[in-house]
């Protein structure tokens, strides 16, 4: 039973993880009608920052300067190449960030190296023993955080302008222009979000915490997990993706353990398709409404 | 007149042509050998996961061949090492493999289960004699490969012997085993699974890809099977995650890796502490041993002032040792058939305990059942500390290695 029991403690750790890298794909997708498979990518520039500023500048500037970092990136990724191939096919899009992340991704690893630096973030390595269960720090606060970006997300949605006009946007790019939305500040309002949000994922990922492994390309590895918690969750859902990474954290940690690691691997992918069969949309997407 | 001139020309140019055709066929029964030089090629990962590993063998490759063309050259020629990175990809290696092998003699190492792997036909076509860098008993049955040292299999059974010995595992425990798939890992399983056999152990088996970066779940199941200890034979990152969750998990067992499971590159402030439970076995010395050859090798590689310790710059000088040896061996028939007999006949290579004394005359047999033990240390240059001598067990001695013919 405490086998149980932690492995769902590990799971729920990692879906918080998840969590916030799936809310990056979302908030892209909402914005700009494609996905954005150049997330790793920023997730890695993020980090690369954080760990080289963070000897000279202490963990809490470099946490911030990579944040922000990736945050500018993504809106220079926005600005430069995603707002010129707007109106054209989404799958041109879907090519380009595929593009875009080959050039950042192995730009970063050459100057890596073969090094893979952790970010030395207070949280990491500290552990909290319950009974015959460990929680890592790392997992609540990843939690915490996840909660917090959630409420500030629905808040912004909600209660601003800026998420009136993005919700407008969402669902008919063409009827929120002619109602006087400024389409680039929204999408560009949008990337920058999802550049801060992968800024803030890689703080929990290139710990000793998650995969035992800094920043590298096994930190651009890890977020591709996270697609399948947008799709499971419904891409254009926010609370969908904070559900998916849940999804996707759990279905590992039990498919690892009382199945493989080979079968793990599929695991979460026949979840997946499961979900796709029974709700097309995902768990909370929006129906796809046609006339005819 | 006319004609006469160009039918002796025509003749002149054939016959040329046929002389140098067969001048070619001559060269070619003493590839990669001129009255000066002897060139040996080396494939090895300089942009790939293995980075780290093959700069320090290849950086100990050079050592040794810049002290022997010092010392006058082997066989009064100079050694040269034609080198290629195949970025630790099989096709790359093959490619770069057809390039060189016209040029050289033998390759002084090819680094790479994958790589050698795909090239094991090729030794076998063109009797290259090569140093293969896989370690595994199975690619022993190839008469042309060098294995320099012990193999996983036996690695794992002196492993799994000196925590026995230790007194930190017993007969009838349960000891988890967390192994890639493939050549690597079924190899160091098959070690485990011997020793378990000669010790009544359970081994929980838990197989995983390079890329499984993430084994909190592995190592939470194998806390639920009460295991003894953890053996590895993985990748360094993969070693460096079990041994973090082992002891934020307060398992806090001991943890044996094959030579590929530990790099330095894993050794930081903040991973040092859950390190210090991990034994890696491997058949050359750590970069700081006290084997006096090694501290010669690491006083010449610091002296170059380029590159980061690492036990790879002792090893890749043995393996230079190996070659010399074997050169010297066939001074008077420098071919690959010569190279091959001299191997086959090499009984007792010393290298001065940077690796044990070899016999390569066994075949299918590896060439040293003898390890170094050795414990991560983040205060030491090359994150080693030796723990003892040479070490080898009993069941090490006795186990029969699948290609074995003996």
């Amino acid at each position: 039973m405490s086998t149980f029991m932690q492995l769902t403690i590990n799971g729920a750790g990692s879906g918080a993880v998840f969590a916030l890298l799936a809310l990056g794909f979302v908030i892209i997708y909402r914005a700009s009608g494609a996905v954005n498979f150049a997330h790793g990518s920023l997730v890695l520039v993020a980090g690369y920052i954080t760990v080289r500023a963070q000897e000279s500048m202490g963990i809490t500037v470099a946490a911030i300067l990579g944040v922000l970092g990736a945050g500018v990136l993504a809106v220079i990724i926005e600005r430069v190449l995603v707002a010129r191939t707007r109106g054209g096919d989404p799958i041109a899009l879907v090519l380009l960030t595929i593009g875009v992340d080959v050039v950042i991704v192995e730009e970063v690893a050459r100057r890596l190296g073969s090094s893979a630096p952790f970010v030395r973030v207070p949280w990491a390595n500290e552990v909290i023993h319950v009974g015959q269960i460990t929680v890592l720090k790392g997992q609540i606060v990843a939690l915490c955080f996840g909660l917090v970006i959630i409420a500030v997300l629905f808040a912004l949605f909600r209660f601003t302008g800026w998420g009136l006009a993005m919700r407008a946007q969402a669902e008919h790019r063409e009827a929120a222009a002619l109602m006087g939305v400024r389409n680039t500040q929204v999408t560009a309002a949008a990337w920058l979000i999802a550049g801060v949000l992968a800024g803030i994922a890689v703080l929990f990922l290139a710990t000793p915490d998650f995969a035992g492994g800094g920043v590298s390309r096994a930190t651009h590895s890890l977020v591709l997990v996270a697609f399948p918690a947008a799709i499971i969750g419904g891409l254009d859902s926010t609370n969908g993706a904070v559900i998916g990474g849940f999804i996707v954290g759990l279905t590992g940690a039990y498919s690892q353990q009382y199945v493989s690691f080979e079968f793990a691997r599929v695991a979460v992918y026949l979840v997946m398709l499961a979900v796709l069969v029974v709700r097309p949309s995902g768990l909370f997407g929006t129906k796809e409404v046609q006339r005819v | 007149m006319k004609i006469t001139r160009s039918l002796v020309a025509a003749v002149t140019v054939g016959t040329l042509t046929l002389a140098s055709c067969g001048g070619t066929k001559s060269e070619s029964e003493n590839t990669g050998v001129t009255d000066d030089t002897i060139k040996l090629g080396v494939l090895t990962d300089l942009s790939g996961p293995f980075l780290e590993l093959s700069e320090a063998i290849l950086a100990g490759n050079e050592i040794w061949v810049e002290q022997v063309n010092a010392s006058g050259g082997v066989c009064g020629r100079d050694v040269e090492l034609v080198v290629r990175d195949h970025g630790y990809d099989a096709d790359a290696g093959v490619v770069a493999y057809q390039e060189l092998e016209s040029q050289v003699l033998g390759f002084m190492h090819v680094l790479g289960s994958p790589i050698n792997a795909a090239l094991d036909q090729n030794y076998l076509d063109n009797e290259t004699t090569t140093v293969a860098l896989s370690w595994s008993s199975f690619i022993l049955k190839n008469p042309y490969i060098i294995v320099p040292g012990t193999t996983f299999d036996v690695e794992m059974i002196n492993g799994l012997s000196y925590l026995m010995e230790q007194g930190q595992i017993k007969p009838g425990d349960t000891i988890g085993h967390i192994y890639l798939e493939g050549e690597y890992g079924e190899n160091g399983l098959l070690g485990a699974e011997y020793f378990a056999a000669q010790h009544d152990l359970t081994i929980e088996k838990v197989k995983v890809l390079p890329t499984d970066s993430d084994l909190r779940n592995a190592v939470t199941g194998l806390k639920g099977s009460n295991v003894a200890a953890i053996a590895m034979t993985t990748t360094p990152a993969q070693t460096l995650n079990v041994a973090v969750v082992n002891q934020q998990l307060g398992l806090d067992v001991p943890i044996v890796g094959n030579n590929p499971a530990f790099g330095p590159n894993i050794l930081t402030p903040e991973t040092a502490d859950a390190l210090r439970n991990v034994y890696v076995v491997a058949s050359a010395t750590p970069y700081t041993s006290d084997v006096p050859k090694a501290q010669e090798v690491a006083d010449l590689f610091e002296a170059r002032g380029d590159g980061v310790p690492h036990a790879g710059v002792p090893y890749g000088y043995a393996i230079g040792e190996i070659w010399g040896q074997l050169l010297e061996g066939t001074c008077d028939d420098l071919t690959r058939e010569g190279v091959k007999k001299a191997k086959d006949e090499a009984d007792s290579l010393d290298t001065e305990d940077l690796v044990a004394e070899l016999d390569f005359s066994s075949p299918g047999s590896p060439a040293t059942r003898a390890v170094y033990v050795a414990v991560p240390n983040i205060d030491t240059p090359g994150g080693l500390d030796q723990q003892g001598e040479l070490f080898v067990s009993e069941d090490a001695e006795t186990y029969r290695a699948p290609e074995q013919q003996d």
